[in-house]
């Protein structure tokens, strides 16, 4: 009864509290980008480096409005996240599957095994000339060049999780009557499903990353492309209005990975602190 | 309970006409990639009666758990042989229904799908799939956590949905590899209480893996008492306990059993640890 008449009597009092105790929070948890971003804008303001080597952040968030109200903002991430997007998705299926293929057949790992220990550590940048030759400049080249550099984290991923499946699980599944083919499909990938996701979040900035810097090497529209024309007028502000978007752009994206990873793994421990 | 096959095959031998599960002459061997092979189990044999509860006693690394893997077809057989209602155990299989100490539950699925998982592999329309896991989960005592994740059940709960999810499938042998090992003492012996009424309510040969003398002498009508290094059976005790009795724990028979089978098995010379 007395709780009762307390939440009566504080009924407007909880969504102020709410608020006072958000906005606390987004100080809390990005204090350092928020003194980054003061910091940056005194630097500005006073001078202290010349507006063309660091233009002021205002400057910089009226240069994105202004992207925004005649659409080039979003010509350029579209084009940006279709590459990232296209290449990750390519990447996270080919990827699962051949890691699945790998942790399971003997003949595949012969096969496939040595040349995703080689790729792994090489630059796959290096290979850009070789795709312009054969690709062309445009999307195929841009979109290849993601899914190189971020199926081999997924493979490998893929290949621990599938391995690391407990011996008992899988027991249990056979003496349920699992057929082998079934065990793939019901048993292997659910229960490696908290590494593979791991691997995919990795690859998942990966994507974007390296549809950035194709834009930039290849030249073309997209964020990156934005960029480095700006840079080629000398557009200082137009260059920082870039990074910021793309900042802006890595963190949307994260967070969105990160709830499908929960979504997912609802069932897994992580996901419920509080229980038991 | 069960004194009628108990009779039939006190022996540790010879395979009688309604003996359940036959093993005879098996050695395994294990190889390590690395180190020194170990001989888990030597020229071990034994039968269990159809319907019969046996425990298999040991300390650990004498081999019980490896000769319940064999049993369940989840190891190759080397050197012997295991047959199950007659017929050589080649591959794991629904017929002989296993239950692990952590469960082993699919930890993606509720306990609903768990318990649905062996129906569903059989090709049980869902409705009837459905309606047996309900039956089943009820009979565990887990109604009303049906959609459950295991991560969300305490550990005497997760072991009454793998009893489930094995059972529903009524198989004909229940193997139990120290399944109550990982609860604490009062759930431990509650589950003992259920696993004997779910027994009698539904008999079938088990095969009970543990260290615990007293849990083998409190569910088992004969009790295998093994030695290791390499894994040997030294002993074959009928606990011809009467069950009847609720108090049956506290009689003079059960007490004296317990004492004589602990010294059977720690009257062996200690090892290295």
């Amino acid at each position: 009864m007395a709780i009762d008449g307390l939440e009566r009597a504080g009924e407007r009092t909880p969504a102020l509290v709410a608020v006072l105790n958000g906005a606390g929070r987004i100080l809390l948890d990005y204090g350092s980008l928020i003194a980054l971003v003061i910091v940056w804008e005194a630097c500005a303001r006073l001078q202290i480096v010349s507006p063309y080597l660091l233009p002021s952040f205002t400057n910089v968030l009226a240069r994105i409005w202004a992207e925004i109200g005649d659409g080039t903002l979003l010509v350029n991430l579209a084009d940006t996240l279709r590459r990232a997007l296209l290449g990750f998705a390519i990447a996270v299926v080919a990827g699962v599957a051949l890691g699945m293929l790998l942790a399971r057949s003997v003949t595949a790992e012969w096969l496939v095994g040595p040349l995703v220990s080689l790729g792994f550590p090489l630059p796959k940048i290096t290979f850009l000339p070789i795709f312009i030759l054969w690709f062309g400049v445009y999307d195929t080249s841009k979109v290849i060049m993601v899914v190189c550099d971020a199926i081999f984290p997924v493979i490998t991923a893929t290949i621990a999780g599938a391995q690391g499946v407990e011996r008992q699980i899988i027991w249990s599944a056979r003496n349920l009557g699992a057929r082998e083919r079934d065990l793939w499909s019901t048993i292997i990938l659910p229960a490696a499903a908290p590494q593979i996701l791991s691997g995919i979040e990795v690859a998942l900035p990966i994507a974007l990353i390296i549809a950035v810097v194709g834009e930039m090497m290849l030249g073309g529209s997209g964020l990156g492309g934005a960029m480095m024309q700006s840079w080629r007028f000398a557009d200082s502000v137009g260059v920082f209005a870039g990074l910021l978007e793309l900042s802006v752009v890595g963190f949307i994206l994260i967070r969105l990975m990160a709830a499908v990873r929960r979504r997912l793994l609802r069932w897994h421990a992580e996901a419920q602190p509080d229980l038991v | 309970m069960g004194s009628a096959t108990q009779a039939e095959v006190s022996g540790a031998g010879g395979a009688k006409g309604d003996s359940h599960i036959v093993v005879s002459g098996l050695t395994h061997v294990y190889r390590p990639r690395h180190g020194r092979q170990v001989t888990a189990l030597d020229d071990i044999n034994l039968t269990v009666g159809n319907h019969e509860f046996v425990a298999l006693l040991g300390p650990s690394g004498c081999g019980k758990s490896t000769l319940l893997y064999l049993i369940g077809g989840f190891l190759p057989v080397e050197k012997g042989s295991i047959s199950v209602l007659g017929e050589p155990v080649r591959e794991p299989g629904p017929d002989r229904g296993i239950v692990f100490q952590h469960f082993a539950l699919f930890p993606w699925k509720t306990v609903r799908a768990n318990v649905m998982y062996g129906l569903e592999r059989k090709g049980l329309p869902k409705r009837e799939a459905e309606a047996r896991a309900a039956e089943m989960i009820a009979q565990v005592g887990l109604k009303g956590f049906e959609d459950s994740y295991p991560s969300q059940l305490s550990g005497g709960m997760r072991q009454r949905a793998a009893i489930a999810r094995t059972l529903v499938l009524d198989p004909s042998t229940l193997l139990m590899d120290e399944p109550f090992g990982a609860l604490d003492a009062q759930t431990r012996n509650l589950m003992q209480i259920e696993l004997l009424a779910l027994w009698r309510r539904s008999p079938k040969a088990v095969v009970f893996v543990t260290h615990d003398v007293h849990e083998a002498v409190y569910l088992a009508d004969r009790v295998f008492v093994m030695s290791a290094r390499p894994g040997r059976i030294k002993a074959v005790v009928s606990t011809g306990i009467d069950r009847s009795d609720r108090e049956f724990v506290k009689s003079r028979a059960f007490v004296e059993k317990v004492d004589e089978i602990w010294h059977l098995v720690h009257d062996q010379p200690q090892g290295p640890r």
